[in-house]
């Protein structure tokens, strides 16, 4: 029996698991926002901070569907859940996603304070986490194989 | 395992603990009567986790219901089944012209919060669909028994207007957009002739404060128009801001205009002081800094003054949200005359030189405090008498109209645009119960 047998997502369609379809979005967005946040930092050009009120609430939003799925896969497998990477990579992302909600809060503010100094500050430990949660999670499917369908795979 | 779920637990708790107790965030506002005055004391700026939003929900006039009047005074409608009346104009000959008006239509969405802040606003703005709106409706009272023997729409198809003056024969309506000119002619029922632009206004595309009020000078050469700012606090950008939170003066005959004064957020209300013939404005100062910042206010306007928006409020407090700053500008800035309180909305002022209210009401000004959308307990939603001597403000402002909200804080009307009317009544647009009020004296 290999490792993997036992680590099917439960959020899943057609084997695809959703979890991994949803979060290059919340990345995508986060690390945009950070971007975005520097560049107005520097122009104090309001279009940059709009596109960054922008990125995080689409990023929040797709972020909480993602941890929806990947909460349904956590929940309903017992050898994920045995998982300390996955403990550590869910709690990291529900941090993200909270620093995320504060982030968007922030944003609301009109002009200069929606960004500078909290709003930048989020941004960067926002995007600080995600390459360890993303280093967790590929811990889990490349070492643990957590949702790779062996089905055809010769052992 | 159950360590590892309890600790789960734990942090979810606490962060929905966090999450409550942040959001439900203070934003209960102090005594508000503490502000106004020359001098108010200002409390330090807060900057809010949630846009601050308590708009009062619309339940309209029940029949026989009016505003409640401080005593020796009494209220009936004068008009009522208008579609947002903003602001009214006495005629020579005692006609009353009721300006309706609505806003123009929203610009799109410049951020997720624009989209939110429409929904919770549209709730205020005298709710549900309307009929048409946009016009001057002219009420013809010729015993003056506060009964108008006709009604008609004077003027139609204009552009969410706001402001009239008349000149001799020359009738300007401030139209957001621009200045237009009618030949007005005494005992016409309605505008035959099309109108003529005097000049062009800062208007769309965003139009954040778009009623223009207008006010002629007295020999009738100059008329002022206020323009309100395109944003809370140049959140659209400052280039969206040319020309705007200023009074214009423009050159009746030529359509030449300048910046009279700068730095007035959203002035309206524009007149002038009769005893020292200066120009008086109400103006809203902007949001979300507090439920006790930033006190608006009325001032009478000096020729070339910048009164701080954006950039600092009563005078040097820095507005840290705009970028980038002017210290220049700041040094300048002159702090208002008289505060009205923290978001009330003033819309409108008039000064009272007739002679049928009692002498408590003389000299003075009274001002249609429209009320507070984003503070809690509601503030303004009333119309107030400040009295004047010398010129200036001398004393307390007094509650003279109020009930314009019921004992839920629902809105049953909101006060805007005031008017004497040619018997010395007080003329009281409610852009939300969709009437005229008119005060007079009990017993007259």
């Amino acid at each position: 029996m290999t490792p993997a047998d036992n680590l099917q997502p439960t959020a899943q369609i057609a084997r695809h698991p959703i979890h991994v379809m949803l979060v290059p979005v919340p990345i995508t967005c986060f690390v945009g926002a950070l971007i975005t946040d520097i560049v107005y930092y520097f122009t104090a050009e309001m279009m940059w901070a709009d596109f960054s009120a922008w990125l995080l609430v689409v990023g929040l939003i797709v972020g909480v569907l993602a941890a929806i799925a990947g909460l349904t896969d956590f929940i309903g497998n017992r050898g994920i859940r045995n998982l300390s990477a996955a403990w550590l990579h869910m709690f990291g992302n529900v941090a993200v996603l909270v620093v995320a909600f504060f982030n968007v809060l922030i944003h609301t503010r009109d002009a200069w304070t929606s960004v500078v100094p909290t709003g930048i500050i989020l941004s960067i430990i926002t995007v600080l986490i995600l390459p360890v949660t993303g280093w967790l999670g590929w811990t889990m499917v490349y070492r643990h194989g957590v949702a790779v369908d062996r089905v055809g795979v010769a052992p | 395992m159950r360590t590892r779920m309890t600790a789960r637990c734990c942090l979810t708790m606490l962060l929905l603990g966090t999450t409550a107790i942040v959001l439900s965030g203070c934003n209960e506002g102090g005594d508000p009567n503490a502000e106004i005055g020359a001098n108010p004391k200002l409390p330090e700026l807060t900057q809010y986790l949630l846009p601050p939003m308590n708009v009062a929900h619309v339940v309209g006039w029940k029949q026989g219901e009016t505003p409640t009047v401080a005593p020796g005074l009494k209220i009936e409608a004068l008009a009522t089944g208008l579609q947002h009346p903003r602001s009214l104009y006495t005629l020579p000959n005692g006609d009353v012209l009721v300006v309706e008006s609505k806003a123009p239509p929203a610009p799109p969405p410049k951020r997720p919060k624009d989209i939110i802040m429409g929904f919770v606003e549209s709730w205020a703005t005298s709710g549900g669909s309307t009929g048409p709106s946009n016009r001057i409706t002219l009420l013809h009272d010729a015993n003056g028994d506060g009964i108008p023997e006709s009604k008609s729409v004077y003027i139609d198809h204009l552009n969410s207007p706001f402001g009239v003056a008349l000149v001799g024969n020359d009738l300007y309506v401030a139209n957001t957009d621009a200045i237009v000119k009618y030949p007005y002619r005494p005992g016409e029922t309605e505008m035959k002739a099309q109108g003529t632009t005097l000049m062009e206004l800062p208007g769309g595309p965003i139009d954040h404060h778009w009623t223009k009020s207008l006010v002629a000078s007295k020999d009738g050469s100059l008329l002022y128009v206020g323009v309100g700012s395109n944003s809370n606090i140049t959140e659209n950008g400052i280039e969206a801001e040319k020309n705007r939170a200023d009074i214009l003066e423009v050159n009746r005959d030529s359509g030449r205009w300048r910046v009279f004064a700068s730095g007035l957020r959203n002035p309206n209300g524009l007149s002038f002081e009769p005893q020292s013939g200066a120009l008086w404005t109400v103006v809203n100062e902007r949001d979300e800094i507090g439920p006790d910042l930033v006190p608006d206010y009325m001032t009478s306007v000096k020729d070339g003054a910048f009164y701080g928006w954006p950039y600092s409020y009563y005078g040097q407090h820095v507005d840290p949200r705009v970028m980038p700053q002017r210290p220049d500008l700041v040094a300048k800035a002159i702090p208002p005359d008289y505060a009205l309180s923290s978001h009330v909305a003033p819309l409108g002022m008039v000064f009272y030189t007739a002679d049928a209210l009692p002498q408590a009401y003389r000299g003075g000004a009274f001002v249609g405090e429209h009320g507070s959308w984003n503070r809690t307990p509601l503030n303004g939603y009333k119309v107030i008498y400040v009295p004047f001597s010398d010129g200036k403000p001398s004393g307390a402002a007094q509650d003279v109209v109020t009930g314009f909200l019921n004992n839920d804080n629902q809105a049953r009307g909101r006060p805007v645009g005031l008017a004497v009317d040619k018997t010395g009544a007080l003329l009281i647009a409610d852009d939300v119960g969709n009437t005229v009020w008119r005060v007079t004296a009990t017993g007259s």
